[in-house]
């Protein structure tokens, strides 16, 4: 009975819709006000038809009219000028809308060639590439103005860092977020370039649009608008606007060391922080769907990596002149670092590509350091042989050569490093780096060693040699370099520099002490005082002769010219001594010998400290 | 006696060794020649301009540029005097090298933007691909609106320009097809300055090329050589890809005397004709695949614009035949383009390591 009476109720409440709805919608909206004044007009009891006699017709007509109804809401969504997705309650209801759209036509797509619901179905579709549509453009809109009104405004300008003494900070422009200032150098931050809640949107029209057949479009707004907003990023880190490799080639070095500077910064912000926030945002908006994530991801972050690498690949091309040695090698060295974050954060398939011309251009950057190193071999073997100093002292060429090396030995490791990456063959003792370093040296000294044949008087040319030679011994001694070279090396040079000082003695002063030597068994004793008269007449011009000029030759180590000096105190002080006493003991020459005397011992022995002052130019 | 002999017998050897000097030159020649004959012979109707050909034209500079990278090699001693003529030839090409290398980064740059356009013909195949009996109304907006990004897309640089600052002016489009413009002027340059001139480039690379007389001895003969064959791979490129302020009216001419003109001058004269072909003039690139894509989507568009709901069965089966076209052009690219861009990217690295080596021996 009780049922009776409600099917009446039913269909009377059915017929009055029917009645005053002038169209299928405005019914639907009268049901729709019934059903929320009594549990019994519920919406299914009230749309279905409930004549059980007709099976076809029924679930036709049943699915007309949930599409229909669906269709009066999506329309209703679909005109509506204000963004669906500024009210959650809107936003939840269009997908759920859209969400039982998909079902019903799955559920009914297997029925799709009998005529009456494959029409259906048709027009199904149509909703929903309408409702998609629709979606895409909120998705688009949703992206765009979701970065702007983001109340996180980060800044990593460089300017900023002049201002600070010490730490370098990051500021945050804010209006409801807590300032954090945090060192630049840790890379732990993170950044949500977007609010959870829209983040959360975006996912669920996303997860719509891949169910729909709108993937790549989806993909495709996704990567426009992060692009956009990640190479503006970029920008705001202070690089100049995409540089050329015949930009780079043709900067003034000043310039392009600032630029590499400002690069440096920036690719450590954008690998360590920008990057695997954008990665982060494609996983979670993308979430379930990790081919469209690793698509977009790839999209949006190819030209700004594209971009940071033509500057490394530039710079690597561009640089063979030695002092550009220590810029390089930062490159080099911020590559090296960045590699483990190229690795993780270009992990997918898409990626590989990106991944792989990363480890080219580091590769080049090494080459590009051992293309520096034959500059430097190539300058000194062009050094030319004419340009001797005056005074024998330290050539310029070897101040620069050892400065520069000890300079580079502080970055050993990295150096290792470079050259192991070669193709040399080292040796079963010695590092690929051992060998350049040897291998410059040899050059260095042969290029002395031709300068040195320049003097006309071969003493000098000893001189010369040993100066510069006890330079490179000490320049290598402590430090690095030493390391390199080993003890043996250093040893080697020690003694080298020893032999010189012997040849330097040998070539102009033996002959002199040769001139001391009493021969008393040679002539008579008259014989002998007129021989010892000669010889000491000679003795005292060539004396005189060597000690004026060698007092205009340089000896820049204190020490060295100690041990010259001293040498030659051994060498000349005990035979003239020894000469002049027998000379003062000759019976003819007797109280004239005062006459041909010239020097004391002690005379002697002040001459020989004034060597090796040089002049106050050649001192220089 | 004896050091009359030892005088014959240096002589002799060098003699031979000028002998082996002149034959490897020759082979060079020969077979710039014979590659370049064959890229003629290759190139009728829809070959030339392919991707595949190009692709053949980058192998053929690849071998050029080897047997090139062999002569230098073999010549070190000459050129190592840092004052000897050859020297500066040798070092001339090498710097010359350097702008090809922007070239080529410009042109990676523009094989991303043919893909950005290859994946919006994505869409619009995926639009009207439909399992569903008929093609909605729906369907119809979605893939029009995707055939209108494209030809905004694919208009010449200069217009786009222009068209972009008149949009500009009325404000932010609601659509967002202003910021798909936006994105195409941008995409265009990743790797070289929004001032970067591609023909200024070319032109650049060509300046003070001066030919060498035929007898000329040394390498100034190969050096002219390869530089030619880098000029001409050069604006093969920039004539087919679209980059910054393409123009092709760097003169490119090379005297008959030597045996690889004909063939390289027939290339150039037939590739010029190409461009003024009235259907190519404003294109922003002589790709083949770009005309194809051009055209299959403009035919798209304006079947899309003519139809009427319901849709005939004549404008149906019109609409599947079209799609179809679209599909096979799509497949085209979508396989070609990144053999493509290995390619590019192949000989941007090959010619930076010559120069690394040929440095690195000159020491």
């Amino acid at each position: 009975m009780a049922e009776n009476g409600e099917e009446k109720l039913l269909a009377v409440a059915r017929h009055i819709a029917k009645t005053l709805g002038h169209n299928e919608s405005m019914a639907d909206d009268i049901l729709q006000i019934f059903s929320t004044f009594d549990g019994r007009f519920s919406r299914e009891k009230l749309s279905e038809d409930h004549q059980p006699g007709d099976d076809g017709s029924s679930g036709v007509a049943s699915l007309e009219r949930a599409l229909n109804s669906l269709d009066s809401q999506i329309s209703r969504f679909i005109a509506s000028d204000q963004p669906i997705w500024s009210d959650p309650a809107d936003s939840a209801a269009f997908l759920d809308s859209i969400d039982e759209l998909v079902n019903l036509t799955r559920d009914w797509s297997h029925a799709s060639s009998e005529k009456p619901i494959g029409t259906l179905l048709s027009r199904a579709d149509d909703m929903m590439q309408q409702a998609m549509f629709r979606v895409e453009e909120e998705f688009r809109s949703l992206m765009d103005h979701g970065a702007e009104s983001f109340p996180v405004n980060h800044r990593f300008d460089s300017e900023e860092e002049e201002d600070e003494e010490e730490e370098e900070e990051v500021d945050y422009d804010d209006t409801t977020q807590i300032p954090v200032a945090q060192p630049l150098t840790d890379y732990d931050l993170i950044i949500d370039a977007l609010s959870s809640a829209t983040i959360n949107d975006l996912h669920e029209m996303a997860k719509r649009m891949l169910a729909a057949g709108f993937g790549k479009a989806c993909s495709h707004v996704y990567s426009a608008s992060r692009r956009e907003f990640l190479e503006e990023s970029v920008s705001r880190l202070g690089l100049q606007k995409q540089l050329s490799i015949e930009d780079v080639h043709k900067m003034q070095w000043q310039e392009l060391e600032d630029e590499i500077d400002r690069w440096i910064k920036a690719a450590n912000v954008a690998l360590r922080i920008l990057f695997p926030s954008e990665r982060r945002l494609c996983d979670r908006v993308f979430f379930g769907f990790s081919s469209a994530a690793d698509l977009s991801f790839m999209e949006v972050c190819r030209g700004s990596t594209i971009q940071l690498l033509n500057f490394a690949d530039a710079v690597a091309i561009g640089s063979r002149s030695p002092e550009r040695l220590f810029k390089v090698l930062d490159v080099f060295e911020t590559m090296r670092d960045l590699m483990p974050e190229f690795e993780s954060v270009f992990s997918d398939q898409f990626c590989l590509v990106l991944r792989n011309e990363a480890v080219t251009i580091w590769k080049r950057l090494g080459e590009a350091v051992r293309g520096i190193f034959m500059e430097l071999e190539n300058l000194i073997r062009r050094d030319p042989a004419k340009a001797a100093v005056p005074g024998g002292g330290l050539h310029p060429i070897t101040r620069y050569v050892m400065n520069y090396l000890r300079a580079a030995c502080r970055s050993r490791q990295t150096l290792e490093q470079v050259f192991e990456e070669s193709n040399g063959v080292p040796s079963k003792d010695s590092t690929l780096l051992t060998v350049q370093m040897s291998w410059i040296m040899e050059l260095l000294e042969s290029n002395l060693e031709v300068k040195s044949k320049v003097y006309k008087d071969p003493a000098l040319s000893y001189v010369f040699l040993m100066n510069n030679g006890r330079y490179i011994v000490q320049k290598v001694r402590d430090g690095e370099l030493g390391v390199l070279l080993g003890e043996d090396w250093i040893r080697k040079h020690n003694a080298k520099v020893k032999q010189y000082h012997v040849s330097y003695q040998r070539s102009s002063w033996n002959k002199m002490v040769g001139l001391l030597k009493v021969d008393s068994a040679a002539a008579g004793m008259n014989g002998l005082g007129k021989a010892m008269k000669e010889k000491l007449k000679e003795f005292n011009t060539q004396f005189e002769e060597v000690c004026k000029a060698h007092s205009t030759w340089v000896v820049f180590d204190e020490q060295m010219r100690e041990e010259l000096r001293i040498s030659l105190a051994k060498l000349l002080l005990p035979p003239y001594g020894n000469f002049i006493g027998r000379f003062q003991n000759l019976g003819d020459i007797g109280k004239n010998a005062d006459r041909y005397i010239k020097y004391g011992v002690e005379d002697i022995e002040a001459r020989v400290n004034e060597l090796f002052k040089g002049t106050t130019t050649a001192r220089k | 006696m004896l050091l009359s002999f030892r005088r014959d017998q240096v002589d002799s050897n060098a003699a031979s060794h000028n002998n082996n000097m002149e034959a490897e030159l020759d082979s060079f020649q020969r077979q710039v020649a014979e590659k370049f004959t064959d890229l003629n012979a290759s190139s009728s109707g829809d070959d030339l301009l392919s991707l595949e050909w190009i692709g053949k034209l980058l192998d053929s500079f690849l071998c050029c540029q080897e047997e090139f990278r062999a002569i230098v090699f073999n010549h070190r001693s000459q050129i190592s005097a840092s004052s000897s003529p050859t020297n500066r030839l040798v070092s001339d090409y090498f710097e010359r090298s350097i702008k090809a290398l922007d070239v080529c980064n410009a042109i990676r740059d523009g094989v991303e933007q043919i893909r950005q356009w290859q994946k919006l013909s994505d869409i619009v195949i995926s639009a009207l691909d439909s399992r569903r009996a008929n093609v909605g109304e729906g369907q119809l907006r979605r893939a029009k609106k995707a055939l209108v990004d494209l030809a905004i897309g694919m208009l010449d640089e200069k217009d786009s320009t222009r068209l972009a600052h008149r949009n500009r002016s009325f404000g932010r489009a609601k659509d967002g097809h202003n910021r798909s413009m936006g994105q195409h002027l941008r995409s265009l340059s990743w790797s070289v300055s929004r001032s970067w001139s591609a023909s200024k480039q070319l032109q650049a690379l060509a300046s003070n090329l001066t030919t060498p007389r035929q007898n000329d001895v040394g390498l100034a003969v190969p050096v002219y050589t390869m530089t030619s064959v880098l000029l001409f791979v050069m604006w093969v490129l920039v004539a087919a890809i679209p980059c910054q302020d393409r123009g092709l009216q760097v003169s490119f001419f090379v005297p008959r005397q030597f045996r690889w003109a004909a063939p390289v001058m027939s290339l150039h004269d037939k590739i010029v004709e190409e461009s003024k072909r009235r259907d190519r003039k404003n294109c922003c690139g002589l790709l083949k695949e770009i005309g194809r894509i051009e055209k299959s989507s403009r035919v798209m568009n304006e079947l899309i614009d003519s139809i009427h709901f319901p849709m005939s069965e004549e404008k149906e089966s019109e609409v599947k035949q079209r799609v179809e076209e679209l599909v096979e052009v799509h497949e085209a690219l979508k396989n070609g383009l990144d053999p493509f861009e290995r390619k590019v990217r192949e000989v941007f690295h090959r010619i930076v390591r010559s120069r690394t080596e040929s440095l690195d021996s000159l020491c």
